[in-house]
């Protein structure tokens, strides 16, 4: 079954046993909860989709391990193509959901993993990429979507992993026993992890001798015994439970992020790729959050065609549309949305063979490309709040609406022109609302700040990679400087 | 090593280089046999070893076009030689040592 149907992935999740806390409560069945299913819904539209003629070839690709047609978020690139469909791939995601859809943090670990692990045996004699390709032949066997975890609670940033008051605030190893390792700790902000059926744990950051047992990477059951997970609120995720589809914003897709803690998790070492190599930490991070910073050169802009598209519906329902500045700001937000497009394709056409085979996407535009995602969004999220007019923020109920006696009233000082119902009109400003400050702001907003690494860790990157003296030795051939 | 043919010697673009690709040539060519010389100019025919030296990991030289030019090449895209980080102080060493091994290994057939 190496493409899943979308019903037999929600029904492969009902089979699971997680534990989730919601709220102060045990949630018994995640998939129906009306808080976390439209976050399932984004997920599965990743298999949906792949099963779609009319997008199967950005939605698929040809296993290098079994040459059988699998769904591209299992598979690892094998040529810079695979790295640019990676891209549009994830684009038409963002446009069909709105949303976070989740599966791409998995789709980056296991590239990441799949050349370290390889360049981990090569020098030191270890067995992890024989055991990293056994998972991953499974994981495009069965189609599962897998949750990428790398980021550590981290406590005092002054102090490093192993001089933390708490060690648990850094996931670590506790325990090696002959038949495998015992880790306790957490990973934060777990995009998914509740939708997904493996986990893959990678350290947080670049490690040294001293914090070695925090050298650390598994895969492990989403629901393996040991795990638990505490669901992340997002603004206005209550309004799910109001039994509406107006004030959602979003009634279908959404994402969501969890408290994934380990617990003293038995891991199997046949299912470790890295325990105690720490001096390969940083190589698994900068290749884990390079993939990241590219993938959001894909799905931010799909959620910005979303919101760009949702901001013109918005001035045609004010009668606004002809107006030049609100042609201007579309205009600007349009651009805005493919520079953020271009990045991303730009650090794929730039990609590199690993050693391993697989693909890595250029570090520097990688690293550029998040650091205008770290930006650009707020300008379109502003421009679309501009657009929009404040009734996106004042605007009444849709209780109030369907009420048998103010409904009429509400009909009639919320509408926009003539041709058009009020209720679209309610219905596109919920929808800006839900992207530039409910739910959905989660991923479009604060994600594109801190996701796959905070701006600064961006700027790291980038002046690492900047080959500044090379530059250096440009300006002084031009300006006759002969030293 | 002897060296009756010159090794080919093929360089991409050099637009953003994090390589000091005419430097590292320089050293390889000193750290060459008595006899071993290297040449872009290609001959009628493929040459039998040749060196693709591209400045950055994305190695846009090496395209189907360009490979067709050798039977057998050392591929540098930035600091590495065969895909292999290696610091910028050691690649000609390793690049010459590569030279010697396919000699070795493959000699006559080449």
């Amino acid at each position: 079954m190496p493409l899943k149907t979308p019903e037999q992935y929600e029904e492969s999740l009902r089979k699971m046993n997680f534990k989730v806390y919601l709220m102060g409560e045990r949630v018994e069945n995640p998939v129906d909860h009306p808080i976390i299913r439209p976050s399932m819904n984004s997920v599965k539209m990743t298999y949906t989709l792949a099963q779609d003629p009319r997008h199967e070839d950005l939605m698929t690709a040809k296993s290098h391990l079994t040459g059988r047609k699998i769904n591209r978020f299992c598979h690892i690139h094998q040529n810079t193509d695979d790295l640019v469909r990676k891209v549009k791939m994830q684009r038409l995601m963002g446009q069909k959901t709105g949303a976070c859809f989740q599966r791409c943090v998995g789709m980056d670990a296991i590239n990441a993993v799949d050349s370290v692990a390889f360049e981990m045996d090569k020098k030191l004699g270890t067995q992890y990429y024989e055991r990293f390709i056994k998972f991953l032949r499974m994981m495009q066997q069965e189609d599962l979507t897998v949750d990428g975890a790398m980021t550590d609670p981290k406590g005092d940033r002054s102090l490093s992993p192993s001089q933390q008051t708490d060690p648990d605030l850094y996931t670590r190893v506790v325990e090696k026993r002959k038949d495998g390792i015992v880790v306790r700790g957490a990973k934060a902000h777990q995009t998914g992890a509740i939708n997904s059926h493996w986990i893959l744990v990678m350290p947080t950051m670049t490690m040294t001798k001293e914090d070695g047992d925090y050298a650390v990477s598994f895969v492990a059951p989403a629901d393996a015994e040991g795990i638990f997970y505490i669901y992340g609120r997002q603004s206005c995720d209550t309004r799910k439970l109001e039994g509406g589809n107006i004030d959602v914003g979003n009634k279908e897709f959404g994402g969501h992020e969890a408290l994934m803690v380990f617990d003293n998790l038995f891991v199997p070492w046949e299912n470790v790729f890295m325990c105690g190599e720490y001096e390969y930490s940083g190589a698994l991070v900068e290749r884990f959050a390079g993939y990241h910073r590219q993938s959001y050169g894909g799905c931010k802009v799909g959620v910005g065609d979303v919101l760009i598209g949702a901001a013109a519906l918005a001035a045609d329902y004010n009668g606004a549309a002809k107006a030049s500045h609100i042609k201007d700001k579309l205009i600007e937000m349009v651009h805005l949305n493919e520079t953020l497009y271009a990045c991303g394709i730009a650090c794929s056409a730039e990609g590199c063979k690993t050693e391993s085979g697989n693909y890595l996407i250029d570090l520097l535009l990688a690293n550029v490309c998040k650091q205008n995602v770290t930006r650009l969004p707020y300008e379109i999220a502003r421009l679309a709040e501009d657009i929009a007019g404040g009734l996106m923020v004042t605007m009444a109920s849709e209780q109030d609406l369907r009420n048998p006696e103010i409904g009429k009233v509400v009909e009639k000082y919320f509408k926009g022109i003539a041709s058009i119902p009020t209720e679209y009109r309610c219905r596109v400003l919920r929808l800006i609302e839900n992207i530039t400050l409910g739910t959905a702001a989660v991923g479009y907003r604060t994600e594109s700040m801190h996701g796959a690494g905070s701006p600064q860790a961006q700027r790291i990157m980038i002046s690492r990679q900047g080959n500044l003296e090379y530059k250096k030795k440009l300006a002084k051939e031009i300006a006759g400087i002969k030293e | 090593m002897s060296c009756m043919d010159p090794i080919g010697l093929k360089y991409c673009g050099g637009c953003n280089p994090h390589i000091d690709r005419s430097g590292l040539v320089r050293e390889i060519e000193n750290r060459l046999p008595y006899g071993c010389t290297l040449a872009t100019d290609q001959p009628s025919g493929p040459w039998k070893i040749a060196i693709l030296v591209c400045g950055c990991p994305k190695a846009c030289a090496d395209r189907p076009a360009v490979k067709s030019m050798a039977r057998c090449w050392i591929h540098v895209g930035g600091a590495t030689v065969e895909w292999e980080p290696v610091s910028k102080e050691r690649m000609a060493e390793a690049i010459v040592r590569k030279i010697q091994e396919i000699k070795l290994e493959k000699g006559a057939f080449l």
